[in-house]
């Protein structure tokens, strides 16, 4: 028995009956496509692909309790690639929603970016590719702060160079308070989301 | 042309590459009257273009040469190149059929002296080879190309360069008023053999194909392989010539995609796993690597994927390659992907990637024909309400040569049934 | 009938201008007798065949020599009909293109060349086609009443040709009967396996006779000729039948080999045969105790794939579990199917069903299984899970199927001994030996062939009895025998439908062709057999051994018995026989052997050596006409024979060429081993075995073996043939002058 998975297909039915689009990860062929084209690959401890296998497996900790839900972008290019047509991003936005639910408290640094992000939105009506990093770096305070920052020294000066980035601070976008509007009447309705 | 004289006895083919070709000939031995049609200027169809076939790496023409003479010598096949069906009305045991020709500009006094071609100074891109070369305007399809016959591209007809071929032929085979010309047929039963076209590579966009040199499709690797191909048989990357040190085969580029081609193509597989023993006989020391979903090496095939298996150059992982870039100082490939079997990133660099592309068939698209149906993918499906037409070979699943060739000589007992119903 | 003999040259394309057409005309046709000599500048023009036309009809020619182009352009230009004898001679690729114009060798060449055609149309009789006095059937025997036999007979009856079917079961339906449903087109759900009406129409189809309970005993004679015994339900039957379809069918691998995957162990792990009969038969429960089956896990490739198993792929397997997956669920939409598997392969549209079975939830692990054991009285299964990179336990299983492979019919489990032959090297203490699979007796009984050869259908590798399985998949090395359906291959049912029909199309075809006296694949066609004179007939046995198809039988004293309907005409035996005493009508030992003495060979001081080239026509001889399109050059001292199949090749031609004082002998043929392409199988293996025995020819005369060589060349190595003859020139340069010219 050491060090062997058990094939429990129990969650698998938790996740199919409870999970937006749950039941479409039956289709994965495993050809790794997701994985191999999501930008926060590297980030992630489980890339999608990996994540249905846990699933199939019944691994529910390691799926429940994964970072890499929480940091789906949606930025949809495993889903438009997926030659199974599966929506990737709903499963990943679905497990994440699950997972809060069952209490799985996303890990500290995922969780901040979340909250950050949103607190950004919220204010200017953009994200501010300066002033999020800044703050989701110190948020686990000064030294850890300034040590993130360094690391990303090299890719803030790239992108001020090629203009993907702006020196001065961003402004609010116009019609701030629809917005605000459309987001409040969103976190009523999706309270528990996954970055309440 | 128009001095074929066919009754509703007679059978005709559509498509003269090997489905046809194999339709016509089993109906024709025994003993029926058939008439095959072929859009090419040379029959033999798509494996005319391949080097070797898998798993024997025997060359197609030893096969094709041995159609061809049954051909020859029997006087029961007819066959039209440059042709192609126009329309089909009727029923079972009763068809009228009208083929178009396309003009050829060469007649039938062309004894391949290969004058024009001399005197012929303008090019074009090679159709044989992809467009990968270029071929002169007045040019011999392929040099087994069956019947033996020179042809004239349309572009050079009533120029110069048209003048200076006409000029050069000492037995007036050169004819630039050749018109398209239509002839009717009237037969009892129909093959529809038409074959496939190789998947649209640049329509998977983030492989790159079309804006990057060096990604190249497995129908011109075949070519590239060829000693008559565009670059004598070497296999070279196109950007600037040079032998690669490293190609990368990407399985299903295309295929069993939703997106794209649903089904499986059934033969990427092992033309792949064929492809790798053209690199290995050429550059012992080229690094290969194999990125696939499933290898689908059926019966006694799996005894090639094991031979190349053994090949400790020959690298298979397990991943759909997700995007690649090129770089832009070597033109070289960056591959990113998920290798499944050890969850770890793929980032490699290649020379040189072939794209397993698959195959799609080439339907019946006609403004007057009779009820026939295809599926959801285009493929022909046999209608039992609707006998007499029959689809062989690629039309109606894509497979490789045996099975087409199987399939055509069903497919021919099929057509024999429908006139003997009669 | 009387020769009158014409030769027409043309002198366009370059071969004018190449050649002394005048002195051509005089030296490269005396000692012929021919009688009409012509040149015209664009003899395949209207105005040349017109030509010859008038000959014909004014003169009485009846036999043309044309010294033009090779026969693949304008190949339709020069036919006058089967009265007229024609006779090709190449001086366009082979010379004018390919050497030194206006050269003495060149000169020597052409001469030679039309020598040689004029020798082969002295020689060239009118071919009659073989008509044999019994009258012929056009009949189908078919053998195994399976879809694939079933299918074949009925396909035959719709196209209007009688057909009889002997089965060994007592009812029709094979396997298919045995089945609860099939996977078919368009591969989106189960299909129902439609048995029972097939085997209604079969039965309701007044051309298909049927033979249950039975079995074939004897097959005798030919194509257009066989004479079939059957043996049913005690009772002795003959039939007269046109050509044989053997369905013979497929069993399932051995599953008690597979004990470590604890079959034979554990009850309730069974086949996928098993499994199948048991879901027909109505219900899936545990055989261990009856009980309702929730958990299932199907192993894929139980035996295939596995080199100490079955190394094949058994094509349809993965089909198989998917299909019964199914059925486990629709019996208990809760239950479970893990599927562990090595790779999903579901070609062509079969993919939909793959993902339906995806979508019905079921398990696919793509992994091997490990260990498999019984715990509280279910099963587990331990697995690496590539995909989840660990090792994995599935436990609480009601069954394990094991998806096993199929085994054609013709091959036995094991590889048999028989009684050796007199000769034979190898046989044990008991005077036994093991039999080669290609002999025709490694193969289960079914036809019971009364064939010189052995009593099946010899086989490739693991006993699938075909012969070209890319090109030609329906030729079998056993004349007007073929195979359709898991005989021939692994295959699902719409395969084995398709290849029933295409089975069907070539028996019918060979009934016809032979009722005309023509030859089968590969020289479709071709009306001229093999004559014997069996008067000098020494009974040495080679032309019954060698003949790839099996065409010769033996009387008790050893005289060959051919059978013509079975021949295809390849010219082996001819090829074979040291007393030269088969002849073809066109192709005989006498009339190559003119041939090569037609062949001038020039004094030892001219320094002008002489080569001999036996030369495929069917692969080589494409070849070298290419290298003659691609303007490519070659020594101007070799002389090129084409043979019918290196087969034919007779010793004594080489043997008398090296004693006229030829300086060498190349013989160019196909591909020959594992991946021969060979269209006569063995022709160019027997021709490089023959080729072993010529030391002794050369020992005797003293000679070099150098001077003697043979080169696989196919049909696409024109690149290679320059180098190939430059070396061998060089070669026979080293070894110098054969020591016999002049003599």
């Amino acid at each position: 028995m050491e060090n062997k998975v058990n094939y429990d297909p129990s969650f698998a039915e938790e996740v199919f009956r409870n999970v937006d689009a749950g039941d479409e990860i039956k289709m994965c062929m495993n050809c790794g496509v997701c994985a191999g084209s999501c930008p926060l690959r590297e980030h992630m401890d489980y890339p999608p692909r990996q994540i249905f296998a846990l699933i199939r497996a019944g691994k529910r900790e390691e799926v429940l309790g994964s970072q890499s839900i929480m940091l789906c972008t949606s930025c949809y290019t495993c889903a438009v690639k997926c030659p199974r047509s599966i929506p990737v991003i709903d499963v990943m936005h679905g497990l994440a929603h699950y997972a809060l639910k069952q209490g799985y408290v996303p890990r500290k640094d995922t969780a901040a970016f979340g909250g950050e992000f949103w607190k950004q939105v919220y204010r200017l009506g953009r994200i501010d590719e300066k002033d999020l990093p800044r703050r989701v770096f110190f948020s686990g305070g000064l030294i850890e702060g300034v040590r993130a920052m360094l690391n990303f020294m090299d890719i803030g000066i790239k992108l001020m160079l090629h203009r993907r980035m702006k020196l001065l601070p961003e402004r609010k976008i116009k019609g701030i308070q629809s917005l605000r509007k459309m987001l409040d009447k969103a976190e009523r309705l999706g309270k528990g989301g996954a970055i309440a | 042309m128009a001095d074929v004289q066919t009754t509703s006895q007679a059978i005709l083919v559509v498509g003269g590459g090997m489905s046809g070709i194999t339709a016509a000939l089993e109906a024709a031995e025994a003993g029926y009257d058939v008439v095959l049609v072929e859009r090419n200027p040379y029959l033999g169809g798509r494996v005319t273009q391949l080097y070797q076939y898998f798993p024997k790496l025997c060359p197609p023409n030893c096969g094709l040469e041995i159609n061809f003479r049954r051909m020859r010598q029997n006087p029961k096949v007819r066959f039209f190149t440059m042709a192609e069906v126009a329309s089909i009305s009727g029923r079972e045991g009763d068809y009228d059929v009208t083929v178009k020709m396309a003009p050829r500009y060469v007649n039938e006094k062309c004894t391949c002296c290969g004058k024009c071609a001399e005197a012929c100074e303008a090019e074009i891109d090679n159709p044989f080879n992809y467009g990968m070369d270029k071929i002169k305007a007045a040019y011999l399809p392929h040099e087994f190309a069956f019947p033996m016959r020179y042809i004239l591209d349309p572009s050079i007809v009533g120029t110069d360069q048209g003048k200076k071929c006409l000029d050069a032929c000492e037995y007036g085979a050169i004819d630039p008023d050749m018109k398209e010309t239509t002839f009717d047929l009237k037969v009892g039963a129909i093959v529809w053999a038409a074959g496939w076209n190789p998947y649209d590579a640049a329509k998977i966009d983030y492989y790159g194909f079309g804006e990057y040199k060096n990604v190249i499709t497995n129908v011109m690797m075949e070519r590239m392989a060829a000693p008559n191909g565009p670059t004598g048989g070497r296999i070279l990357r196109p950007s600037d010539k040079k032998e690669p040190k490293n190609i990368a085969f990407i399985q299903c580029a295309g295929s069993r995609d939703e997106n794209h081609l649903p089904y499986c193509s059934g033969i990427c597989c092992l033309a792949s796993l064929k492809q790798t023993t053209y690199v290995r006989e050429r550059k012992p020391d080229c690094d290969i690597a194999i990125f696939f979903i499933d290898i689908r090496a059926l019966d006694r095939l799996e005894d090639f994927y094991v031979k190349v298996q053994a090949d400790p150059k020959v690298a298979f992982i397990k991943s759909k390659i997700a995007n690649i870039t090129e770089d832009e100082g070597t033109g070289n490939l960056i591959l990113e992907g998920e290798n499944t079997r050890t969850g770890e990133q793929i980032l490699m660099n290649f020379d040189m990637v072939v794209l397993a592309t698959g195959m799609v068939p080439n339907r019946i698209e006609l403004d007057a024909a009779p009820d026939v149906t295809h599926d959801e993918y285009g493929f022909f499906t046999n209608n039992p309400e609707q006998p007499g037409i029959y689809g062989a070979g690629c039309v109606r699943t894509p497979t490789d040569v045996a099975s087409s060739v199987q399939d055509a000589t069903a497919g021919a007992l099929k057509a024999i049934q429908s006139i003997a119903r009669r | 009938m009387d020769k009158k003999t014409a030769v027409y040259i043309c002198t366009g394309c370059g071969i004018g201008d190449a050649l002394n057409i005048e002195q051509l005309k005089e030296e490269g046709t005396a000692d012929f007798g021919i009688d009409v000599i012509k040149d015209h500048p664009f003899l395949c023009g209207q105005e040349g065949v017109d030509l010859i036309k008038q000959d014909i009809e004014g003169e009485g020619v009846n036999t043309v020599v044309i010294a033009a182009c090779s026969h693949r352009v304008n190949y339709d230009a020069f036919n006058f009909g089967r009265d007229v004898i024609v006779q090709r001679v190449n001086l366009r690729e082979q010379v004018a293109w390919s050497q030194a114009p206006k050269e003495e060798d060149t000169q020597m060449l052409a001469q030679d060349n039309l020598k040689m055609g004029c020798s082969q149309a002295k020689d060239t009789d009118w071919v009659q086609p073989y008509k044999a006095e019994e009258p012929y059937s056009k009949d189908i025997l078919v053998v195994g009443g399976g879809l694939a036999g079933m299918t074949a007979a009925l396909e035959a009856a719709k196209a209007g040709y009688r057909a009889v079917i002997v089965e060994k079961e007592d009812k029709l339906g094979g396997f298919l009967g045995r089945m609860k449903s099939t996977v078919t087109l368009p591969y989106k759900a189960l299909s129902e396996t439609g048995a029972a009406q097939l085997i209604q129409k079969v039965e309701d189809e007044p051309k298909i006779k049927v033979y249950t309970s039975a079995s074939v005993e004897k097959v005798s004679g030919g194509p257009g000729l066989f004479s079939v015994d059957i043996k049913a339900n005690g009772n002795s039957a003959t039939e007269r039948i046109g050509a044989i379809v053997q369905a013979t069918g497929w069993v399932p691998y051995d599953a008690n080999k597979l004990g470590h995957l604890g079959y034979g162990k554990f009850k309730d792990v069974v086949t996928n045969v098993e499994m199948e009969e048991m879901a027909a038969a109505g219900k899936i429960t545990r055989p261990s105790d009856g009980g309702d089956v929730k958990n299932v896990l199907f192993i894929q490739c139980a035996g295939s794939r596995d080199p100490e198993h079955l190394p094949y792929c058994s094509s349809v397997c993965c089909m198989v579990s998917m299909k019964q997956a199914t059925y486990v669920k629709e019996q208990n939409p809760e239950a479970v199917n893990y599927i562990l598997y090595k790779d999903v392969r579901t070609v062509g549209q079969s993919e939909d069903f793959y993902r339906k079975a995806q979508n019905d939830g079921n398990v696919f692990i793509r992994g091997a299984a490990t260990q498999l054991g019984e715990a509280g009285g279910k099963l587990f299964v331990e697995a690496d899970d590539e995909l989840l990179g660990e090792k994995i336990k599935i436990e609480d299983l009601d069954m394990v199927v094991l998806a096993v492979g199929m085994v054609p019919a013709s091959r036995p489990e094991t590889t048999p001994r028989i009684k050796a032959p007199a000769d034979a090297a190898g046989a044990d203490e008991n005077g036994m030996i093991e039999v080669a699979p290609d002999s025709g007796f490694f193969a289960n009984s079914a036809l019971h062939l009364a064939y010189r050869q052995g009593p099946e259908l010899p086989t490739l590798k693991y006993g699938f009895p075909d012969s070209h399985f890319i090109c030609f998949p329906y030729e079998t090395r056993r004349t007007g025998i073929y195979t359709a359906g898991c005989l021939r291959r692994p295959m699902e049912t719409a395969k084995a439908i398709e290849d029933a029909v295409g089975a069907a199309m070539k028996a019918i075809q060979c009934t016809e062709a032979t009722a005309e006296g023509k030859a089968v694949h590969p020289r479709a066609g071709d009306m001229t057999f093999p004559e014997f004179n069996m008067q000098r007939c020494t009974q040495c046995k080679r032309c019954t051994e060698e003949c790839p198809f099996g065409a010769i039988n033996e009387d008790e004293k050893g005289n060959p018995l051919p059978n013509p309907t079975r021949c295809r005409r390849c010219g082996v035996c001819m090829g074979a026989c040291p007393e030269r005493i088969i002849s073809f009508k066109n192709y005989s030992v006498g009339m190559i052997g003119n041939m090569i003495k037609s062949v001038h060979v020039p004094e030892e001081d001219e320094e002008k050596p002489r080569v001999i080239c036996l030369i495929c026509e069917n692969d080589a001889l494409p070849a070298l006409d290419m290298a003659g399109i691609k303007r490519m050059k070659w020594s101007p001292y070799i002389r090129f024979v084409p043979m019918r199949c290196l087969g034919s090749m007779n010793l004594v031609w080489i043997a008398d060429s090296l004693s006229r004082g030829i300086d060498g002998i190349l013989l160019f043929g196909c591909r020959h081993g594992d991946d021969y392409q060979c269209h006569f199988v063995k022709g160019s293996e027997l021709a490089n075995t023959r080729l072993g025995k010529v030391s002794e020819t050369l020992d005797r005369l003293a000679l070099e073996s150098d001077r003697v060589r043979f080169e696989e060349v196919g049909i696409t190595d024109y690149h290679r043939i320059p180098g190939i003859i430059e070396e061998f020139m060089k070669k026979i340069e080293e070894v110098g002058p054969n020591p016999y010219k002049g003599w």
